[in-house]
This record gives structure tokens, C-alpha cells and sequence, in this order.
């Protein structure tokens, strides 16, 4: 159950890993992704980036056309997404049945400080959409009250449980984390 | 006496290395075409063991490549030099630091075989800027079969657990 207002990462990761289907694979997007990730939901074959930014949704729909029989879940950030929009490109033209696209939005590279995107207010889930990819949309900047996870939860689990084209889950207004989920001075 | 596949002269190089990445059980190539590789690219998608993956850059191609390796599947990319210039981040940070064998075909734009005047400022700065990026790769030798070659290649790739390119000219991918 989600309690703040505005829910944080760490509150979707938890609703991610109590949905979870057997035999997912999970690629988590550099930094906050995968540091949280890592701590609340450790599994052997998950995939973290440290680094590499904006190839985890890539590599990810390599991982779904190599294992087409198992569930295959990318977390994402909005600002690695921008850094090779293509890449949704080249989902939309796969359309791996297997792969669910988990986006968090919150407008900022918070990995690297909380600068602000390029254009943070531009509609990912449309964009998505456009390039041919199915996107439900959790926005919790829109709706302040909980609960929070519902709406993409349900999206997302009958994607990784049975055959459909490839989905994309926007999660938009995030809290955005004060602090970094481990220290570090690299951004 | 019958002469080995080593020995024997190659009829149609393009060919040839099509058939060793079959031999080889290369289960999917990702690709950002150029002139010379177009023909080869539908050639690959008429292959009814491999699958194309056609990226939107190559980078994403090579993030690509390591994920199908990630699963399981041999991968290659098949892409132009002036590509490879571009995926340097994704080679060191994604390919290189979890040590991704991938055997990279690439073609090899703007050598004195191939005065192009755009094309030229590539091919002057490929080899030194893949050996500045620390990316394992050599030439194709014209008076050797290719085909034992994109063998060799693919196999220091997987001994040396990292990426491998082999630059490739007109001859050998120009369908």
C-alpha cells in the first residue's frame, strides 16, 4: 500500500517485486535504478547498468529476442531514454511480446544531481505510443492522492504473463530522491 | 587431394562469410546498413536460422548485440566504420567493462581503396581511434579466404571475453 501523496521509486519497485512474474528478467537503468533495485529485489540474473546511459532499454530488447519465453522488464529513466529515442524505434519494429518498457519520469538526471531534462514536460508515453509501442500511463502529478501503482501494475502484469506487443509504463511525478541511494562523487 | 576450406580460393567473399557465421551457429546479426552492406543484410534476412536486427544507430545496435548475448544467442554487428566511431561510450562502458564477446563485421570506408572524399576523414582516423578506445580488431588480408578470417575473428572474440572487429573492404561485403 502506497502512503505518500506522491509515491516514491522505491514504492514502485516494491509493487514491481511483490507483481513480479516467475522467470522475469530485469535490466535496471543506471544509478537510482539500479542501486534501489539491487537492494530491495537482488536476484542473480538481474542486469544493473552502472554506467552506459540510455542503452538499457536496447539492451534489454536483446535479452527479449534471445529469450522470447521468458518475461523481460527494462526500468528506465526518462533522461536515458532521451539519449537514444531511436532505440524505441527499433522496439516498436520488434515488438517483442516478452519485453514490459517501466519509465521512470521525473523530469530530472537524478543520478547526476537533479538537473533538469532537456524538455521535461514532453509526453513520453505519447511519443511511445507514436513509434508504435501500447503506453498506460501512472501520473501521479495529475492525481496526488494514493494509491499509485494500480494503474501501471495493470498494465504491466498481464504484458509479462501472457503475449502482447510490447508495452511502455510511464511513471511521472516521481518525489524525486534527496539523496542518492549510494554515496558517490560520479555523475 | 582435397583441399581444405583454408585453401581453397573464395568464389564470392560476401558469401563466404555469410556461411561461416552460419557454420559458426550465429543465431542473429544487428545491423546499420551502408552502401556496401545493403544486398548482405537481405541476404541475412532470408536466413531462416539467423535473425536481423535493424538499429537506428549503432550504438543501440551494440547494446543490442550484447543483450541477445546476454540471453544466450551468438550476435554480430554488421556495421560501417564511421558507426563503430560512434558507440565509443556503449564499447567501454557497456561492451568492453562486462566483457561481451561480439565479433563485429565492419566495413571499412574511406582508405585509399576507398577515396571517397567524405568517407576519407573516417577511414584516416578509424584504426588509431580503435586502438585509443582499446577495441581488439585487425584487417582483412584479400589474398586469404575470408571465410577462416571471420573465424579467427569470432574466436578471439570469445577467448578474450570482449569485442572484436574485423575491418572488411569492398570485395568482401559488396554483395
Amino acid at each position: 500500500m502506497v502512503k505518500a501523496a506522491r509515491p516514491t521509486r522505491a514504492d514502485y519497485y516494491r509493487a514491481l517485486a511483490d507483481s513480479l512474474p516467475p522467470q522475469a528478467l530485469v535490466v535496471t537503468s543506471l544509478g537510482n535504478a539500479s542501486y534501489l533495485w539491487a537492494v530491495l529485489h537482488h536476484a542473480p540474473e538481474n542486469f544493473y547498468f552502472e554506467d552506459a546511459m540510455g542503452l538499457a532499454l536496447p539492451l534489454a530488447l536483446g535479452l527479449a529476442i534471445a529469450q522470447p519465453k521468458r518475461p523481460v522488464i527494462v526500468v528506465e529513466g526518462d533522461g536515458a531514454l532521451l539519449m537514444h529515442m531511436g532505440a524505441l524505434v527499433t522496439v516498436g519494429a520488434v515488438n517483442p511480446a516478452n519485453l514490459t518498457v517501466l519509465l521512470i519520469q521525473n523530469g530530472v538526471h537524478a543520478a547526476s544531481g537533479g538537473q533538469a531534462l532537456t524538455n521535461a514536460g514532453l509526453d513520453l508515453a505519447q511519443l511511445a505510443v507514436h513509434r508504435e509501442l501500447r503506453a498506460p500511463t501512472t501520473s501521479q502529478s495529475r492525481k496526488r492522492s494514493p494509491p499509485s501503482y494500480a494503474p501501471a501494475q495493470r498494465a504491466t502484469a498481464p504484458n509479462v504473463s501472457c503475449s502482447r506487443p510490447s508495452r511502455i509504463s510511464t511513471l511521472s511525478g516521481l518525489r524525486p530522491c534527496s539523496n542518492r541511494c549510494r554515496p558517490s562523487t560520479a555523475s | 587431394m582435397t583441399k581444405s576450406r583454408a585453401e581453397r580460393p573464395d568464389v564470392h567473399r560476401p558469401s563466404e562469410i555469410l556461411n561461416t557465421l552460419k557454420q559458426l551457429g550465429f543465431g542473429a546479426v544487428v545491423s546499420v546498413p551502408d552502401g556496401w552492406l545493403g544486398e548482405m543484410l537481405v541476404r541475412i534476412e532470408q536466413e531462416p536460422t539467423m535473425r536481423l536486427v535493424r538499429a537506428t544507430h549503432e550504438e543501440e545496435a551494440l547494446a543490442i548485440s550484447c543483450g541477445i548475448r546476454l540471453g544466450g544467442v551468438r550476435a554480430a554487428l554488421l556495421v560501417q566504420n564511421a558507426g563503430v566511431l560512434s558507440m565509443g561510450a556503449g564499447m567501454v562502458s557497456l561492451a568492453q567493462r562486462y566483457q561481451f564477446p561480439l565479433l563485429m563485421l565492419v566495413s571499412y570506408r574511406g582508405t585509399p581503396e576507398d577515396p571517397v572524399f567524405y568517407h576519407v576523414p573516417k577511414g584516416r582516423v578509424t584504426e588509431p581511434v580503435f586502438r585509443g578506445i582499446g577495441l581488439s580488431h585487425t584487417c582483412v588480408d584479400r589474398h586469404r579466404p575470408i571465410g577462416p578470417q571471420v573465424e579467427q575473428a569470432a574466436t578471439y572474440a570469445e577467448e578474450a571475453s570482449c569485442p572484436f572487429a574485423l575491418l572488411l573492404s569492398r570485395e568482401d561485403v559488396q554483395w
